[in-house]
């Protein structure tokens, strides 16, 4: 077992595509039409060996695949790890990165894309894939940081005064978080002695042995929560989210709220349902303190998200206040689940406990978030691409003379409302049975508290059917106005370019030719069609959802797949005695 | 022509100020760009001692890095320096007109640049090429090795450490970045 199930590519593949895909962008430079050739062969690769991964572990029979970089055996290398919920993730990012990327080629200015697009995006999908993967929590550290360098000049991208302003506030915020979590890691390593997660896990759990002070760690994984709050736009530190995704180009914005707002929810996962969980302090684990706090941001950010949306004027800034709504109903779960970890589930469940059932939930609603959000994000794009603005008051009427567009966005925001067949309808099952399930078998604060969460959630989610019905009102029924009506004219049913669309904007986004829609309106209906097609085949998403439940809630599970040959960690905390020789000959 | 009160700002015409002139006289013969830039003869002096010094110091720690302090990243940060303080001391034409010895005029943007943006793009193809090259020979990613070459003549025994080409990668890298950001911004 052990031969086989270290070290296969295959779980260093992700990483390893994106960055060389980066790099051959990088050096394709001289001509825009390789690098373009270059970039989507990267992105198809990425598809393709997440796909790969998550059929060898999640479908497959193998549960934690194990990876030493540079051949040093576990806790004294940096470890990938690749088990069920890394896999699922990275899964995710592969469903909503190659559609967006295909969007962006035709969607972005050719000089942007001769600048640095495409170098800039795989860096953020190497970025997101080795956080995914990563099982050494300074290397997670890393990850974020190259995935939030390379976004940062991709918020930045149009440079204009109001991109330069939201970049700004984005950029500021990252490296503050940044900063706490560095400072949070290093007080893990003094605290703990080691930066491996599986490591790390085991010492927590066994502290005595070891020698490690616990009462610490949960301050540290205090900060370290706020940090990846702030990554996920959760409430409190939601207020860069709105200029941020509005300043992006619209496939960054998709894969930002698709893809990159998912790793704060990652390592929120990570890191409290398999590592901190280990610890006992004086109240309780970790899970017990983190579950009230998740809860109630949840519940702001569901009330708070779905509020401000129904509020805006304009769809791309109702989609980002969306976003933290929906951030809102992926937390959920995971706070109700953090409440009472150890409840035993009834049979039909997916997941035996209610943390894996939670981490589940939150699984499902998080796919369904990214295909739909990015969907309609994309939407969003296209509409900016067309006719130059997505300020309600310019647009309307648009169904009749788009009704690819109009289907796109209307299969995408009944999937975040939650109409079946789509795979939202189960997304939001889900999570409200695990609030049910809680608040009906708990007692107490828990119950009280999963109550709560249930009713936020019922609020969140009529809120959601009124942003998403008023802007479908706005731009998609009605009267079109008469820059529709002359755009949309010329463009889908006689397919000649007229300068008219310049009106909007200076010229900048009347240049669209008929081919670039053609592939956009190709993109947003294989997006749709993914969402009706995991709708009907949600089986295979809950399924896989649980499984990747159990690995993260699986402690002793990924401790043993981290460390197959058992006692490698029995040296104490400054043992720096290697039994590796790194490889040497 | 000579107002040293005054700027002596059209520099392509090369106010025979005594230390441009000297530095003329020593250079390819080629009349250059004069410097604008209202530096000492101390601090011209200074530089040209200390660059080649600081070149030769960041070349050991690069070659030194993989099992002794040093490394790809400071290596390359010493070397930027150095271009850093020939940029900064005898302005931005210098390093190509008088080091490099390629005509320029003050319309063209600086050659370098591109250079510059070359071997970023090398450094991490080099860098993460010589990462997967184990996966050719079944190991892991980023796997190292180590060959001792004996009998050389002057050194006996030379250490040949795989890791060397990362850290070649990663110099590569942080120089190409560093001096593009460099020369991109003094350009302006």
């Amino acid at each position: 077992m052990v031969a086989s199930s270290v070290n296969q590519p295959v779980v260093v593949a992700p990483l390893l595509v994106a960055l060389a895909t980066a790099i051959l962008t990088l050096l394709a430079r001289f001509d825009l039409r390789v690098e373009r050739v270059v970039s989507l062969a990267g992105g198809v690769g990425y598809t393709a060996v997440t796909a790969l991964l998550f059929q060898r572990v999640v479908l497959g029979s193998e549960s934690v695949l194990p990876y030493y970089l540079s051949n040093w055996p576990a806790p004294y290398g940096i470890t990938l790890v690749a088990d069920a919920l890394s896999a699922s993730m990275l899964a995710l990012a592969g469903v909503v990165t190659l559609p967006a990327l295909v969007f962006a080629v035709v969607s972005v200015r050719e000089r942007g894309q001769r600048l640095s697009f495409h170098p800039l995006y795989h860096f953020m999908l190497a970025g997101v894939s080795g956080a995914f993967l990563t099982g050494d929590i300074f290397n997670l550290f890393v990850w974020f940081e190259v995935m939030l360098m390379s976004s940062y000049v991709l918020v930045v991208f149009y440079s204009g005064p109001e991109h330069t302003r939201a970049a700004l506030s984005y950029v500021v915020l990252n490296l503050l978080g940044s900063a706490v979590m560095l400072v949070a890691i290093g007080g893990l390593y003094a605290t703990t002695g080691t930066l491996n997660m599986a490591a790390m896990a085991r010492r927590l759990g066994e502290p005595a042995a070891y020698n490690v002070a616990v009462a610490p760690t949960l301050g540290l994984a205090a900060l370290l929560l706020a940090v990846f709050a702030l990554k996920a736009g959760i409430v409190p530190f939601h207020f860069w989210v709105p200029a941020a995704y509005r300043a992006a180009p619209a496939p960054v914005t998709a894969v930002l709220a698709g893809v990159v707002k998912k790793v704060g929810i990652y390592a929120i996962v990570r890191l409290f349902f398999t590592v901190f969980v280990a610890a006992e302090y004086a109240n309780g684990s970790a899970l017990d303190y983190v579950g009230p706090v998740l809860v109630v941001t949840a519940v702001a950010s569901m009330v708070y998200g779905g509020l401000a949306a129904v509020g805006r004027d304009e769809l791309e800034q109702l989609l980002a206040l969306s976003s933290v709504g929906q951030v809102g109903f992926i937390v959920l779960p995971l706070g109700i689940a953090a409440l009472a970890p150890n409840l035993p589930m009834p049979n039909g469940v997916p997941g035996e406990t209610l943390a894996a059932f939670g981490v589940a939930a939150a699984l499902v609603y998080s796919f369904n978030h990214a295909v739909a959000k990015g969907l309609l994000f994309l939407v969003a794009g296209t509409l900016t691409d067309v006719i130059g603005t997505t300020e309600f008051d310019r647009l309307g009427g648009i169904a009749r003379r788009a009704p690819v567009l109009a289907g796109a966005f209307l299969l995408g925001g009944l999937s975040l409302i939650g109409v079946p067949p789509l795979i939202g309808f189960f997304g939001k099952l889900l999570v409200f049975r695990v609030g049910v399930l809680a608040g009906a078998a708990g007692s107490g604060t828990a119950a009280r508290l999963a109550w709560l969460g249930l009713a936020a959630a019922l609020v969140g989610a009529v809120l959601t059917i009124a942003y998403v019905t008023r802007a479908w009102n706005a731009v998609f029924w009605g009267e079109p106005p008469k820059t529709v009506e002359a755009v949309l004219e010329e463009r889908w049913s006689a397919g000649r370019r007229e300068s008219t669309a310049a009106a909007a904007d200076g010229g900048q986004f009347g240049v669209t030719s008929r081919r670039t829609l053609a592939v956009e309106a190709v993109v947003l209906a294989v997006l749709a069609v993914t969402l009706v097609g995991f709708g009907v085949g949600a089986d295979l998403v809950v399924e896989a959802a649980a499984e990747a439940g159990e690995a993260a809630t699986d402690t002793a599970g990924y401790v043993d797949g981290v460390y197959p040959e058992d006692g490698i960690d029995g040296v104490p905390a400054d043992g720096g005695d290697h039994s590796g020789d790194g490889g040497g000959h | 022509m000579s107002d040293e009160t005054e700027s002596n700002r059209p520099a392509a015409t090369a106010g025979p100020t005594d230390e441009t002139e000297q530095t003329v006289n020593t250079s390819t013969g080629r009349v250059g760009p004069a410097f604008d830039h209202r530096t000492t003869v101390i601090a011209r002096t200074v530089v040209r001692v200390v660059v080649p010094v600081v070149v030769v110091t960041a070349l050991a720690l690069l070659f030194q890095g993989h099992n002794r302090p040093g490394g790809g990243f400071i290596g390359a940060v010493l070397t930027a320096t150095a271009a850093v303080l020939v940029y900064v001391i005898f302005g931005l034409e210098y390093l190509q007109s008088h080091l490099l010895g390629i005509d320029s005029s003050p319309n063209e943007p600086h050659a370098p640049t591109g250079w510059y943006r070359w071997l970023f793009a090398g450094g991490l193809a080099l860098a993460a090429g010589s990462g997967m090259f184990p996966l050719l020979a079944g190991l892991p990613f980023l796997t190292q090795g180590v060959a001792f070459v004996h009998g050389l003549p002057i050194y006996g025994e030379l250490e040949v450490a795989s890791a060397l080409a990362f850290d070649l990668g990663v110099y590569g890298t942080v120089v190409g970045g560093l001096l593009t950001v460099v020369a991109e911004v003094g350009e302006e």
